[in-house]
């Protein structure tokens, strides 16, 4: 009920905004100025070259990498920095983590504890984070393993589960402290091609349940089937953006009608 | 050679001589391990001064011997007004040496370990402290057991030297010994015998746990 509540006053607010977003690394500058908004149960889905500053971009966005201008905020709230008079301060870590608390955030590389099992894994947070008692944080575990298909592996240790097992865990484990937003960094890239399947029908049951996504991937045919918006990504900038249809079907600009030729002809 | 005679008469100075090695050896490398362990985050911290002075520390107390620093903890804390037992003295140089290696042996441990599973956790919100204690310590304590074994056996050996400020352990008290029986040969491989069975119950306790650690991971 005060979620419905909520989400009424989020009416029309980007879950997402960011503007005008700058980062170097030393004297590499990786994003020159990205805007971007994604709406209440939007999927956006990044594509680009490798290199062209997906992953930093995303990483910026839930501030796990600290971007030196322009905004992020996260429901409306500013993330990682103060703002007074114009002038950004680092914030503390405890404003940064709750900013960031509805952000859930999926690795290329699982990122999993390998010392917990996968139910271990899932409920950790659950344990030291919201501090729920043991029998129900493996209750909503169960029910969050459950929902990637993975019930009866709750008690396996990562290194016995599979790669696509691994990152439905990986889900599961964002997914226990119930985010408004998910961010998956090419979360199939690491998988031999027979896994990513099924890590692809999790996150498309996920976007068909309302959840809204960021997604960084390769895999132009999620991107087609399950984005309401795709941004193209080179060299740190946004070449384009629109529906996939406008996207794969009528790109405009040369870098983006490359991108999808040496796609094309890698996938064949 | 008359082993049977040193040991049947001053048993029981051996054995209470052995028990605070153990003790002392012990004590040091537990409040060793947890200063080593705030060192060890000290030395991989992103904040450079707390970076300089860990790394000044280390260095110091690796860089000199162990001799040296036993002696001058023990005339330095009378000097700022704290009159603890010699062996308060010695614990606390020992504990403030082995701090320096397991500092290193740890931080060695904590890089092998991927930075996308702390920023996992950081993304779930679970904070610095608890990371440490629930995610990084555990896997890294696995990795560095071996090394960790080889420290306490370091410490147990050097910790003879505390026998110079007259704490009564096994090397002092085999000093002792030495003094009424004229038996110096006897008596001193005695006290190695002692000192090699204490190690090599170290040892295999080591190569039990690291065997038990490897089946939990399989
Ligand atoms: N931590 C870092 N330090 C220095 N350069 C970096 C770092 N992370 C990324 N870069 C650089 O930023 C650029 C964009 O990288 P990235 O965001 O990983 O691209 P993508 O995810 O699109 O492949 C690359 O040139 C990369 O070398
Ligand atoms: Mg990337």
């Amino acid at each position: 009920m005060s979620e419905e509540a909520e989400s009424g006053t989020m009416e029309g607010k980007p879950v997402v905004l960011v503007e005008g977003l700058h980062k170097r690394f030393g004297a590499t500058h990786v994003l020159k100025g990205i805007d971007l908004a994604v709406e209440k149960s939007q999927v956006v889905c990044v594509i680009g070259p490798s290199g062209s500053g997906k992953s930093t971009l995303l990483r910026c966005m839930a501030f796990l990498d600290r971007y030196d201008e322009g905004r992020v905020f996260i429901e409306n709230r500013l993330l990682g920095y103060r703002e007074t008079d114009g002038e950004l301060t680092r914030d503390s870590e405890r404003n940064i983590d709750s900013v960031r608390s509805v952000i859930g955030m999926v690795f290329q590389h699982y990122n999993l504890w390998p010392h917990m099992t996968a139910l271990g894994n899932v409920t950790e947070a659950l344990r030291v984070v919201r501090k729920l008692g043991r029998r129900e944080a493996e209750h909503i575990g169960m029910e969050m393993l459950g929902k990637v298909g993975l019930n009866d592996k709750a008690h396996d240790h990562p290194a016995r589960l599979s790669g696509g097992q691994q990152q439905r865990t990986a889900i599961a484990r964002a997914l226990a402290i119930r985010p408004h937003v998910m961010f998956f960094d090419e979360p199939t890239s690491a998988l031999d091609p027979e896994l990513v399947g099924e890590v692809l029908q999790v996150m498309q049951e996920l976007a068909s349940e309302g959840m809204t996504m960021v997604v960084v991937t390769h895999e132009m045919g999620f991107a087609a089937h399950v984005a309401d918006e795709v941004v193209f990504m080179d060299d740190g900038e946004v070449v384009e953006r629109g529906s996939p249809d406008d996207i794969f079907k009528r790109p405009r600009s040369d870098r983006l009608r490359e991108f999808l030729d040496t796609w094309r002809s890698r996938a064949i | 050679m008359d082993f049977l005679g040193v040991i049947t008469s001053h048993y029981n100075a051996f054995l209470v001589g052995a028990a605070m090695t153990a003790v002392v050896s012990a004590v040091s490398i537990a409040l060793g391990m947890i200063l080593g362990l705030w060192l060890a985050f000290g030395l991989i911290s992103r904040n450079r001064p707390l970076r300089r002075a860990s790394a000044v520390y280390r260095s110091a107390w690796r860089g000199t011997p162990i001799l040296v620093q036993l002696l001058i903890v023990f005339y330095l804390l009378p000097e700022i007004g704290l009159d603890v037992p010699p062996v308060a003295a010695a614990i606390i140089a020992l504990t403030m040496n082995t701090a320096a290696f397991q500092a290193e042996i740890f931080r060695g441990g904590l890089l092998t370990i991927p930075s996308g599973q702390v920023e996992a956790a950081r993304m779930l919100g679970i904070r610095v402290l608890r990371i440490r204690v629930r995610i990084l310590i555990p896997q890294m304590m696995r990795l560095v057991l071996p090394a960790l074994i080889n420290e306490t056996i370091s410490i147990l050996k050097n910790s003879s030297l505390i026998s110079v400020i007259a704490v009564t352990e096994l090397m002092r008290t085999s000093q002792q010994v030495v003094s009424v029986t004229y038996r110096p040969l006897e008596t001193y491989m005695i006290a190695a015998v002692v000192y090699l069975a204490m190690n090599l119950v170290l040892a295999r306790a080591g190569a039990w746990f690291e065997r038990r650690h490897a089946l939990a991971a399989r």
